[in-house]
């Protein structure tokens, strides 16, 4: 800077100098070289301070607009980062009510806890089986929310345990009355592997152990059915064998015994397959005309003999004009034989049996009733009659059974028949079980 | 020598007749019962020398049967044979604890069932 100024003072000097020569002397000689030399000299000084000068502000400038070029793509690029941030905002708002809908719309109770079992977020169904409200419970403390000790203390010692999966079997009472739940604990970890709270699911599992349930329920029914008649026949044919029947009516009676628990374990075998082909769709039908009145008849002469056995008296009333349907003979006549041997079973000794038979020609169907006086079925349990493995617990006491033989009865009549089954019935007096069947346009008169 | 009594109980009308009959054949004096509460009332007039109940029968199980029959002094040591047509194991600490002789499945042989009431009542029957 110093050297800057000191060559402009001398460059100003010398114009200065070779000026005040110049103005003194008078006509061209050495003198006035001098000033003309001077002013020349000063002039060519001034002029190397201008030219440093120059270059100086020229690389203050260049500095200058590096200097803006810089600011300004630091600009921009905190404006694109700005953008990003909002971008990123957004995305993560958006993932967090998605993330939200999925929870709120799953079926089963979602409950998400944070490092110190504070609530983060609970779906309806969680807040209605535990008993708070999910909208407005944010940051509280479970315990504080929900009674139930046991899935608190669950949440917390899994949280402690750092257990990254647990499950329990819980059973809460809610409106509907007790159910069994699955409750599914899972820690949640951060990106640094610490723990940094818990998710539970509760997955309603009631119809899952009701239906594991029946299913036990109905291996052991199966199993008693069809020991029952292998026992006698297996107790018979050993007594015949070892030659303890002594006459030929003993013998005979014991033959005769055989067969029918032979045939007796055939029926529930082909129900209990019936059921299974019907329900996978596999059933084979050989549908042709037949009469179910017909079948009526068959089936009442081979009930008789079981129901004289508790002195029942089986009355049969079907019509002359016999009706003409489209079925498969043998689906029909189970069907008959199911309702028959139902009656006999749940009606105590000396009780009557009667079998009407009639042909509906206004509604164009069949119509073909067993009446019982027999124990009865509560009303309430009306409705679950025609479910699988469902049997009358009340009447569990009168008679064994699979619980399939109603069931079949509708899926025949109903599923394959299209046809309609009924039944009323009044505790302590009888009941009445029934079907319909489509009649075919033709109909023969014996 | 007078002939041992036993109470045979099943709601299979065959069963009893066929465990009746081999019974009495081989000496035993047998009154029979289809339901427990039938079989309940037998014991406590006929007081037997055994019981032989189905497990699963009408109006009171043979299970209830046995627990009813133990609370009665007299009947409290009766030996029991239970007939058993279930398709699960019977609970373990059910026979100790009711004081059940044996357990029989269902399809059994009468000749089996004779032995296990031979063994039971201690000695065989007088033909």
């Amino acid at each position: 800077m110093l050297k800057k100024i000191h060559i402009f003072i001398t460059g100003f000097a010398g114009i200065c100098a070779g000026l005040i020569v110049l103005l003194f002397t008078d006509g061209l000689n050495n003198i006035e070289l001098v000033g003309i030399a001077c002013c020349a000299g000063g002039a060519v000084w001034l002029l190397r301070y201008f030219y440093t000068e120059s270059k100086t502000l020229i690389g203050r400038l260049d500095i200058l607009e590096r200097d803006y070029k810089l600011q300004r793509e630091k600009i921009m690029q905190a404006v694109m980062e700005a953008k990003d941030y909002k971008l990123q905002a957004q995305l993560l708002k958006r993932q967090k009510h998605n993330t939200e809908a999925i929870i709120y719309s799953i079926n089963d109770a979602v409950i998400v806890t944070d490092i110190n079992d504070r609530l983060l977020l609970a779906n309806a169904q969680a807040g209605e089986i535990l008993g708070f409200d999910a909208n407005n419970s944010v940051l509280k403390l479970l315990e504080d929310l929900v009674s139930d000790s046991d899935i608190v203390n669950l949440i917390k010692k899994s949280r402690q345990g750092k257990i990254r999966d647990v499950r329990h079997e819980l059973e809460f009472e809610t409106k509907e009355g007790p159910r069994i739940y699955e409750c599914i604990i899972s820690c949640i970890f951060d990106e640094n592997a610490q723990i940094c709270g818990a998710v539970s699911v509760l997955h309603d599992i009631t119809r899952e152990r009701e239906i594991s349930q029946m299913k036990n329920e109905f291996v052991s029914h199966v199993s008693h059915e069809l020991k029952t008649p292998l026992a006698s026949i297996t107790a018979y044919a050993e007594m015949l064998v070892d030659g303890e029947a002594s006459d030929e009516k003993t013998r005979k009676e014991f033959y005769s015994i055989i067969q029918t628990q032979a045939q007796r374990l055939n029926r529930l075998i082909e129900d209990i397959l019936n059921v299974s082909r019907i329900e996978s769709g596999l059933v084979k039908l050989n549908k042709e005309p037949i009469s179910a009145m017909l079948l009526v008849r068959d089936a009442v002469q081979m009930i008789k003999s079981y129901a004289a056995e508790k002195q029942i008296e089986v009355e049969e009333k079907t019509a002359i004009v016999f009706d003409q349907v489209l079925g498969d003979k043998d689906m029909i006549s189970q069907v008959i034989i199911n309702l028959l041997s139902n009656a006999v079973k749940y009606t105590p000794e000396n009780g009557r049996i009667t079998v009407d038979g009639e042909v509906d020609e206004s509604e164009q169907v069949v119509r073909i009733k067993v009446t019982d006086t027999g124990v009865g079925i509560p009303a309430e349990e009306i409705e679950h009659l025609f479910n699988k493995f469902y049997r009358v617990k009340a009447n569990n006491k009168y008679a064994k059974g699979t619980g399939l033989g109603l069931n079949l009865v509708k899926q025949i009549i109903e599923k394959l028949h299209g046809g309609r089954v009924f039944v009323t019935s009044s505790v302590g007096k009888g009941s009445c079980f029934g079907f319909e069947l489509p009649l075919m346009a033709q109909k023969v008169t014996v | 020598m007078e002939n041992k009594k036993i109470v045979v109980a099943d709601d299979e009308i065959h069963i009893v007749q066929v465990v009746a009959m081999k019974l009495r054949n081989n000496g035993f004096d047998v009154i029979t019962a289809q339901n427990g509460a039938e079989a309940y009332e037998l014991c406590i007039n006929e007081k037997p020398d055994l019981l032989i109940t189905d497990y699963q029968m009408p109006l009171m199980t043979g299970i209830d049967l046995i627990k009813k029959i133990r609370t009665v002094q007299e009947l409290a040591a009766l030996p029991v044979i239970v007939l058993t047509a279930r398709g699960f194991a019977i609970e373990e600490d059910l026979q100790e604890k009711l004081n059940i002789t044996k357990f029989l499945s269902k399809p059994f042989s009468p000749k089996e069932l004779l032995a296990h009431v031979e063994h039971s009542i201690g000695q065989t029957a007088g033909k």
